[in-house]
């Protein structure tokens, strides 16, 4: 690994000497409804350090943009304020128009005066706009005291760990695998394959999940790129994006490190397990759809349970999904393939040479995309859909030897209907795997949910908050098995396209130690959770160091520090205290 | 009450009766130019539920459709509501009412 510092630049101009550009943003509205941004755009013209202030209608739009890169260049501007909505939205867009003007991307400050003002204040037009110059005028202060960064950049090694040998995980092991990367696949089962291995066949193009697993181990089988481990568990990893170090526990015991740039969660999901007397389970006859779809796989004919043939076949949906108990571990959630999985398996039902009559029992069909037509040949092949309200499941009990449903049926009227059948098919959605030593060793944050959580549900879909660590498959959440192949092969691009480029540029807002009055009291490293801070000797004298790569900037070490010897760049001291005082002065 | 697949086997198999297609809409009841109750979505689900009852407790809203196919017409699913009401004439005079029709 290599680790390029940022040379140290020139010292930058004293803050009264810098001439800092500063841009008012209306939102369209949205902050110039509630804010007099032409009162803030003088008020801040008046400050010494302000070179050039204007308002713009969408700061963030092309042209917002453009005047911005204008701005800049013509009045030679030497950092920039845009006072708009949250720093969380636009940040990277303005880092982006300084860096376009031949700025350095870091003397730029967001001052969130929608959020934190406008929309906080819509009742207080000049108490908005006194807020709104405070917060600007802190943004100035920022920039007047930040110099000019460069990014870290760290070496990458071309290999992957993948963690599940699934759907998901044999697949992005496949794609890693085909751009060049080494893959070490590490299954805790003893069997590769995961839940589809399982299942008999899948919907839309009725192929068979065994079959597709199979035919994902020939391919892993092929390649001599990729290792595949099973029986094997992933006990420790250090080092960071690009330079992983990771242990994994071999079936006979032995642990084994490895090298990795990246690692990809692919653990899936668990079937709901019914309680017993959840809705009869239990009970002879009633059965969850994966153990429905072994049933189907088991033969062609006349459909049989136990010997006895199967004429009536009444589904239950939503079991283990969309709870809306609130309670403890409740499944809040949609589970995704279930409608269009009991649709599918309802139709190959329906083929089984003697007629079965089947009843689906569903709240809602979510048969979404294009398994709508799965829904609609379910209905042609004669099945009856009723509906039950979730306040009022439907109950079934065994009576004088026979199954028995009852439920209200909203679509007869609300009817009481009661359906004596053969089999009860319980249509049980997925809940996350118990997974609580590898989210140790990860640090993988999990949601309400206990499914592992991406940084952004729309824009960044895989990535997690540890860098290097992508998701894939049904471990991030409900999915079918498209879906989970459609996220393996996106971490896979994700992965490839760090580990290949040969180096990562993380972001330069780390901490950052002063050696001279640093006394190593170790109080810092105690307290950063990323383990980024280490003890070396420089001289006689024993201080702390800050591993760039390591850091995430978030300054848990500050406060510790008695000597004030650490501070994080870009929220310096200096640039902090000066912040407090712009906020706090009179007008 | 009880489902009985056997009535929507039946009148499916002799009297071609089928409104499988049916999304509950109701766009149907709500173009009825005679506005009567059920009729139709609700009567097609007591069949496809095979609520026998149900079916014979409404022999007047059956017999009383004009067969406008306004109904048919605007069926998003395209159910042969006309049809249905045929088959299901056909199945009350013979089984209910002892009026001599050709089997069903």
């Amino acid at each position: 690994m290599t680790e390029e510092q940022a040379p140290n630049p020139p010292d930058p101009p004293t803050p009264e000497r810098r001439r800092v550009g500063v841009f008012i943003c209306q939102c369209g509205g949205n902050i110039s409804d509630y804010v007099d941004t032409e009162k803030v755009r003088e008020t801040l013209e008046r400050d010494p350090t302000v070179a050039h202030a204007e308002v713009q209608m969408f700061a963030c739009s092309d042209a917002g943009q453009g005047a911005i890169v204008k701005a800049i260049r013509e009045k030679k501007l030497d950092g920039i304020v845009v006072a708009s909505c949250s720093p969380k939205l636009h940040t990277l867009t303005f880092r982006g128009a300084a860096r376009r003007a031949g700025l350095n991307p870091y003397e730029y400050t967001q001052a969130n005066v929608r959020e934190q003002d406008s929309w906080a204040h819509t009742h207080d037009r000049e108490g908005a706009t006194t807020k709104a110059v405070a917060i600007a005028r802190a943004a100035l202060a920022h920039t007047a005291r930040s110099r000019p960064l460069e990014p870290i950049r760290t070496e990458t090694a071309p290999a992957a760990l993948v963690v599940g040998a699934g759907v998901a995980g044999l697949r992005a092991a496949v794609g890693l695998s085909d751009l060049g990367v080494s893959v070490h696949v590490v299954e805790r089962a003893e069997q590769a394959g995961g839940q589809l291995a399982r299942w008999d066949r899948i919907f839309p193009n009725d192929r068979s999940g065994k079959e597709i697993v199979r035919g994902l181990l020939e391919e892993v089988a092929k390649r001599d790129n990729i290792v595949l481990f099973t029986g094997a568990e992933l006990v420790s990893k250090e080092g960071h994006l690009g330079d992983f170090t990771v242990s994994v526990r071999t079936r006979t015991g032995e642990v084994i490190p490895l090298k990795v740039g990246a690692i990809v969660v692919a653990t899936g999901y668990e079937p709901y397990r019914p309680a017993k007397g959840e809705l009869g389970y239990g009970l002879e006859g009633v059965i969850t759809l994966p153990e429905y779809e072994e049933l189907l796989g088991n033969g062609t004919g006349p459909l049989e349970y136990h010997g006895r043939p199967v004429q009536t076949v009444t589904y239950v949906y939503c079991v283990g999904s969309r709870d809306g108990s609130g309670g403890e571990g409740s499944h809040t959630y949609c589970s995704r393939y279930c409608c269009s999985a009991t649709s599918f398996a309802a139709i190959r039902t329906s083929g089984r040479g003697t007629p079965v009559h089947q009843y689906h029992l569903f709240r809602d069909v979510r048969t979404y995309g294009k398994y709508e037509s799965l829904y609609e040949r379910a209905l042609a092949s004669g099945s009856v859909f009723l509906r039950y309200r979730d306040d009022a499941p439907p109950k079934v009990a065994l009576e004088g030897g026979r199954l028995v449903v009852r439920l209200s049926d909203t679509l007869s009227g609300g009817a009481e209907v009661e359906i004596p059948t053969d089999l009860v098919v319980l249509v049980v959605g997925m809940v996350p795997r118990e997974n609580a030593a590898l989210t140790g060793v990860l640090k993988l944050p999990i949601g309400r949910e206990g499914f592992f959580n991406e940084i952004h549900q729309k824009l960044r879909p895989v990535e997690t908050v540890v860098d290097g660590v992508f998701l894939a498959g049904t471990a991030q959440g409900p999915k079918n098995v498209a879906e989970s192949v459609a996220s393996a092969l996106s971490s896979v691009s994700k992965t490839a396209g760090i580990l290949l480029k040969g180096y990562v540029d993380l972001d330069p807002l780390v901490a950052k130690v002063d050696a001279s009055a640093c006394t190593w009291c170790g109080a810092c490293a105690e307290a950063c959770p990323y383990g980024a801070i280490e003890e070396v000797v420089e001289g006689e004298k024993h201080i702390a160091r800050v591993v760039p790569v390591s850091c995430k900037g978030e300054g848990a070490c500050v406060p510790v520090c008695t000597a004030q010897a650490i501070e994080v760049e870009g929220y310096t001291h200096d640039q902090v205290l000066a912040m407090i005082d712009a906020l706090a002065a009179e007008e | 009450m009880k489902v009985d697949p056997t009535l929507p086997d039946r009148l499916a198999r002799t009297g071609g009766f089928n409104a499988s297609a049916c999304i509950n809409c109701g766009s149907c009841t709500a173009l009825c130019p005679l506005g009567m109750g059920p009729f139709p979505r609700q009567l097609f689900r007591y069949v496809l539920l095979g609520a026998r009852e149900e079916v014979v407790r409404h022999t007047e809203e059956i017999y009383s459709c004009l067969l406008c196919k306004m109904c048919e017409d605007n069926c998003p699913a395209g159910v042969h509501i006309a049809e249905n009401v045929r088959t299901l004439r056909t199945f009350l005079g013979r089984e209910e009412l002892g009026l001599a029709t050709s089997e069903v």
